[in-house]
């Protein structure tokens, strides 16, 4: 009685009036309804706002999108195979040699197929001998690039991988269900068109995991570099912690230590200062002062990371900057944020993810 | 919501996309074209050349990384997804280049079939768009994703990368902020 009196449902309307609300919501939100003036007139305003969106057209798309969408896509074909003709004669050709060799393969390759990598400049190596023109690579071989080499690498069936010069990296899995590659040192940048969690990259400092998405990657050999996304999302993950970097965003790495926070790379250079010295140097106060201080709406990305990072002592801050840059969303409450309740700071998150 | 008889998706048309069949990704494409279009359209504002770009980034995403969709969830919500995803990232590119959008810069596109006859109508569009296009993005997207597709609140869920709750929440509030806005506006029925 009292949760049917005291507590109106006004987040419930829409799913209400949508009839999207399961039992026994539904019978509570009703004679919640026969109580409440308040919620009955709310539940009018969100019936006439679905009223109102119907005047809403479809609007027809261009009609010259296809051919756009159309020729990018043969573009894309014609990278994979020249021709359908010749790819038919080249399964016949093949096919015996195919069968053949299956057995040693699978032996030799334990972790998957092999992915065709491209010169693109200068003297790469794949499985330690040099690539002239292309050539394929397996789990477990490496691919190195000098100074003034670069190479890209096909993922699978789900993107690419252009490896910069002076850089290691080798191939781990190669599978439909895992594509899986260890950076030791130098840059890649990544471009994936696939579901979430497809590709991951292991690092010294850690492992960044692919939301689908567009990014590079840089590190050292002991594991200190760079991730920045220009696309989706990305995670990059270490001992059970995580940084979730979006678009325009980037975030430092660093051996055994938490991923670093990240921050949009047009946030003030005074923020990004001290959060750098905050984040490697432990400075503490004054750093997390600058922060706090120098924070815009948008980097309440760097904000709500911090909160999980910074000591207990210094949390309320860090709510309270993000609190007087943005509504705290329904459902998100002050003492909840402060014991870092999962739920609560994801809810959270959702909300400050339009902002960023 | 807009109406979707005789547009059904079936099973062979995905598995023959999956499959690299041209004509799969056309029929799959017709299908789908003008909802995605049409959210992009009311999201950016009525900006044709941004929803021309974000449907043609949709689509190709769609169709190179179909062979990895595996029928774990409805097709439209991975398409929504996708959608969603693409509308973010132009939100946010926009952002980046600081073309800060102003909706009541917001171009008055054409509805179909509006005529000289039809001026009220056409008015009574633009007043709900505009008050579409003023809506704060995570509301105005709810809102979208609801109105041109039969979409549950699971999948507009998965769609949004939220929870059902907030589903929810978001559509209760971006309506019900859009009856206040149009309150007593000559002409919306309601």
């Amino acid at each position: 009685m009292l949760t049917r009196f005291t507590r109106h449902i006004s987040r419930q309307l829409a799913a209400h009036l949508d009839g999207q609300l399961v039992q026994p919501q539904a019978q509570q939100a009703e004679m919640h309804l026969r109580e409440c003036a308040r919620c009955r007139t709310e539940r009018e305003q969100v019936r006439r706002g679905m009223q109102i969106i119907e005047h809403l057209s479809l609007v027809e798309a261009p009609a010259a999108l296809w051919p756009s969408i159309e020729a990018a896509i043969q573009e894309n074909r014609s990278r994979q195979a020249p021709t359908v003709l010749l790819w038919r004669w080249a399964v016949a050709a093949t096919l015996l040699l195919a069968l053949a060799g299956a057995a040693y393969w699978r032996f030799a390759h334990p972790s998957g197929t092999r992915w065709e990598v491209v010169r693109l400049a200068g003297s790469p190596s794949g499985g330690g001998k040099p690539i002239r023109g292309a050539g394929r690579i397996g789990a477990g071989e490496w691919i190195e690039t000098d100074a003034t080499s670069r190479a890209t690498v096909k993922v699978g069936e789900i993107g690419s991988v252009e490896i910069a010069p002076g850089t290691r990296v080798r191939v781990v899995t190669a599978r439909p269900g895992e594509h899986r590659l260890a950076l030791a040192r130098g840059e890649i940048r990544a471009k994936i068109s696939a579901p979430p969690k497809l590709f991951f990259v292991d690092t010294a400092a850690g492992t960044a995991v692919d939301l689908g998405c567009e990014y590079a990657l840089s590190t050292d050999e002991r594991g200190f570099g760079l991730l920045r996304v220009t696309k989706g999302w990305v995670s990059f993950q270490w001992g059970g912690m995580e940084s979730l970097v979006p678009a325009g965003a980037s975030c430092r790495t660093r051996p055994q230590s938490a991923p670093g926070i990240p921050y949009f790379e047009d946030a003030p250079e005074s923020l990004k200062q001290a959060l750098e010295s905050f984040g490697f140097e432990k400075s503490g106060g004054d750093a997390l002062g600058v922060i706090l201080s120098e924070s815009r709406v948008r980097d309440t990305l760097t904000l709500w990371h911090l909160l999980s990072r910074v000591d207990a002592a210094d949390r309320g801050r860090v709510f309270d900057r993000i609190a007087a840059l943005t509504p705290v969303p329904a459902g998100v409450s002050r003492e909840q944020a402060l014991k870092l309740d999962p739920q609560t700071l994801d809810r959270w998150r959702e909300e400050l993810a339009w902002t960023w | 919501m807009v109406d979707l008889s005789g547009r059904e998706l079936s099973t062979e048309i995905v598995e023959s996309c999956r499959l690299g069949d041209r004509d799969a990704f056309r029929a799959l494409y017709d299908l789908y074209k003008d909802r995605v279009y049409s959210i992009s359209l009311h999201f950016f504002h009525g900006d044709p050349a941004v929803a021309s770009d974000v449907t043609q980034q949709v689509f190709l995403k769609l169709m190179t990384s179909i062979r990895q969709f595996r029928g774990d969830a409805e097709f439209s919500t991975w398409l929504y997804r996708l959608v969603v995803n693409a509308c973010m990232d132009a939100a946010r590119s926009r952002k980046t280049q600081s073309a800060i959008s102003d909706p009541s810069r917001m171009e008055a596109f054409p509805a179909p079939g509006s005529q000289e006859e039809d001026y009220v109508r056409a008015q009574m569009a633009n007043s709900v768009r505009a008050a579409v296009s003023a809506l704060p993005p995570k509301f105005r997207i709810a809102v979208l994703l609801r109105y041109f597709d039969d979409l549950s609140y699971e999948q507009m869920a998965q769609a949004l990368h939220c929870s059902v709750g907030t589903v929810a929440s978001r559509l209760s509030r971006g309506h019900k902020i859009l009856a206040e806005r149009l309150k007593g506006a000559a002409g919306i029925k309601g």
